[in-house]
């Protein structure tokens, strides 16, 4: 019931704004290929659904594949770093960093070393989520107290023990953090470099076409689509971190 | 009496960072018998931290020799003859509280049906069993440090290690806790070294008082409490118990390096 009541001024936001949209496009008799009315994307939503659901499989196939990959690969590299100080005080700098780089940039290149299919996709994909994840899980993984591992000491807990019943447990709020984070990077990393190239049955390259020959319709309810599908990842991640970390969340409630 | 069950010999230590040397111990000789209680107070800085880690082999001396139960230092910890506490709980919010008493347990590789039995009882004894359910961060900050006290028995061990475990409680939960650590300690005849700032503390539970002067620490003078036991209530309000008090009080004041009040801020001290 309280949570009815905490998301119904937002969902009236929603259907507020929607009610704008409507009036607006309705009041100015704004063109259809300019701005169509939600009503008429809808309408197109029905039309094309069989189209939209390939084209959505096929991208969220994408985005999944490289995010796992990315996360995954992150998150190992983070634990083989958290082993030896020495190689994370040199590889963090060039990780953190490359937050600042535009990774999409590469899309173009990727197409030409793996092909204008799914692997450049995923390719970009690894690269969004890897560095996020590795620097996040780093920084999780060795920022157990000294205290803590003056305990663990005292009760000669040997390395694999304290890795596994103080480290892991200890970095994952701050990893799914990352997550959580990456798996929005996963859906716009998929769909931007489609942009760049891509076959027919893709979000981003139906996107890109029928925009381009003002099927402004189309455009938009392939866009719905991709932003239903990035809430999907989100909140499939977020349930995941729920089911892990049932202590993190029944702290912040309480 | 029989052989100390802790013996320091000449122990010193030197901490080395890029500012320089930093004598924190100078030559300390201690023995400390089974069974006794034996607190280790000074000003700030004084090394009582440092000391109290030698002993739990959490530091290396730079000089001198330790011998716990007639073996070295390392091999104490490595037979899990100790139990620590600390002045912050340091328990783990992804565990309830049972699951932070029967830790230890689990990194001995004891057996998973011996986890809960141990565990359960000492919680019963800090009067904490019907939180064994609880996380450790809905219970207030003296509840926390009874938790820690009863992860520290987890394994039975022979040396309770104490480093200012009281130190961030306020007065009133602190003497209580002060009784009931008594009791623990009775009942599970655990030797006790313990590190603090309270003078009153100190004389209510020692057997010994290690007044230590300040960097380079040293033993200073040691006193010993001839209170009655069991120490209750009624103790501190004993004309001995002043004492005592006006007695290690005086020690500490006696200290050139404590001269209207001075004493060097820094170092590895608390």
């Amino acid at each position: 019931m309280s949570r009815v009541r905490e998301y119904a001024p937002a969902a009236l936001v929603l259907v507020m704004a929607l009610l704008l949209w409507e009036a607006v496009v309705f009041a100015f008799a704004i063109e259809f290929y300019l701005l169509p009315a939600p009503h008429v994307i809808v309408q197109s939503l029905r039309e094309t659904y069989p189209v939209l659901v390939e084209a959505g499989l096929y991208t969220f196939t994408e985005a999944v594949v490289g995010y796992a990959l990315g996360c995954g690969g992150g998150i190992l590299a983070a634990m083989a770093a958290s082993r030896s100080p020495a190689f994370a005080t040199v590889v963090l700098p060039y990780a953190v960093a490359s937050a600042s780089v535009p990774i999409i940039a590469l899309a173009p290149l990727a197409i030409v070393w793996f092909g204008v299919e799914q692997g450049s996709k995923i390719a970009i994909v690894v690269l969004m989520t890897f560095f996020p994840t590795f620097v996040s899980a780093l920084r999780g993984l060795s920022s157990v107290t000294p205290q803590s591992l003056e305990l663990m000491r005292s009760y000669a807990a040997t390395e694999q023990q304290i890795f596994l019943k103080i480290r892991l447990p200890h970095s994952l709020p701050m990893m799914f953090t990352a997550l959580r984070a990456c798996a929005t990077l996963a859906m716009i990393g998929a769909v931007v470099s489609e942009f760049f190239g891509g076959p027919v049955k893709s979000l981003g390259v139906y996107i890109k076409s029928t925009a381009s020959l003002f099927q402004t319709r189309q455009a938009w309810s392939a866009i719905l689509v991709a932003c239903a599908l990035g809430l999907l990842f989100y909140f499939a991640v977020a349930l995941i971190e729920r089911l892990v970390m049932p202590w993190h969340f029944e702290r912040s409630e309480s | 009496m029989g052989s100390p069950i802790i013996e320091l010999d000449g122990v010193a230590k030197t901490f080395e960072s890029r500012a320089g040397a930093t004598e924190a111990l100078r030559s300390v000789s201690l023995a400390v018998d089974a069974g006794e209680f034996v607190s280790v107070i000074g000003p700030s800085g004084c090394g009582k931290s440092s000391l109290l880690r030698i002993v739990g082999d959490l530091v290396e001396p730079s000089a001198g020799a330790v011998r716990v139960k007639g073996k070295s230092a390392r091999q104490a910890r490595l037979d899990r003859d100790y139990g620590i506490v600390f002045q912050t709980p340091v328990l783990y919010d992804w565990r309830i509280v049972l699951e932070n008493v029967q830790l230890p347990l689990e990194l001995a590789g004891r057996p998973r049906v011996e986890w809960q039995q141990r565990p359960r009882a000492l919680l019963r004894l800090v009067g904490l069993d019907e939180f064994a359910g609880h996380y450790p961060w809905q219970l207030s900050g003296g509840m926390q440090q009874r938790v820690s006290i009863a992860r520290a028995l987890a394994l039975n061990p022979s040396i309770l290690l104490m480093d200012e475990p009281f130190g961030a409680l306020d007065e009133m939960t602190r003497e209580r806790l002060n009784q009931e650590l008594l009791q623990v300690c009775t009942e599970t005849a655990a030797t006790v070294l313990f590190v603090t700032h309270s003078i009153a503390e100190a004389v209510f539970l020692s057997t010994r008082i290690i007044v230590m002067s300040p960097r380079p620490g040293a033993v200073d003078r040691v006193v010993t409490v001839d209170l009655p036991r069991p120490r209750v209530d009624e103790t501190r309000a004993q004309p001995r118990f002043f004492e005592l008090v006006t007695t290690v009080r005086q020690s500490l004041r006696e200290d050139p390096g404590l001269v209207g009040g001075h004493v060097r801020p820094g170092g590895s001290g608390s």
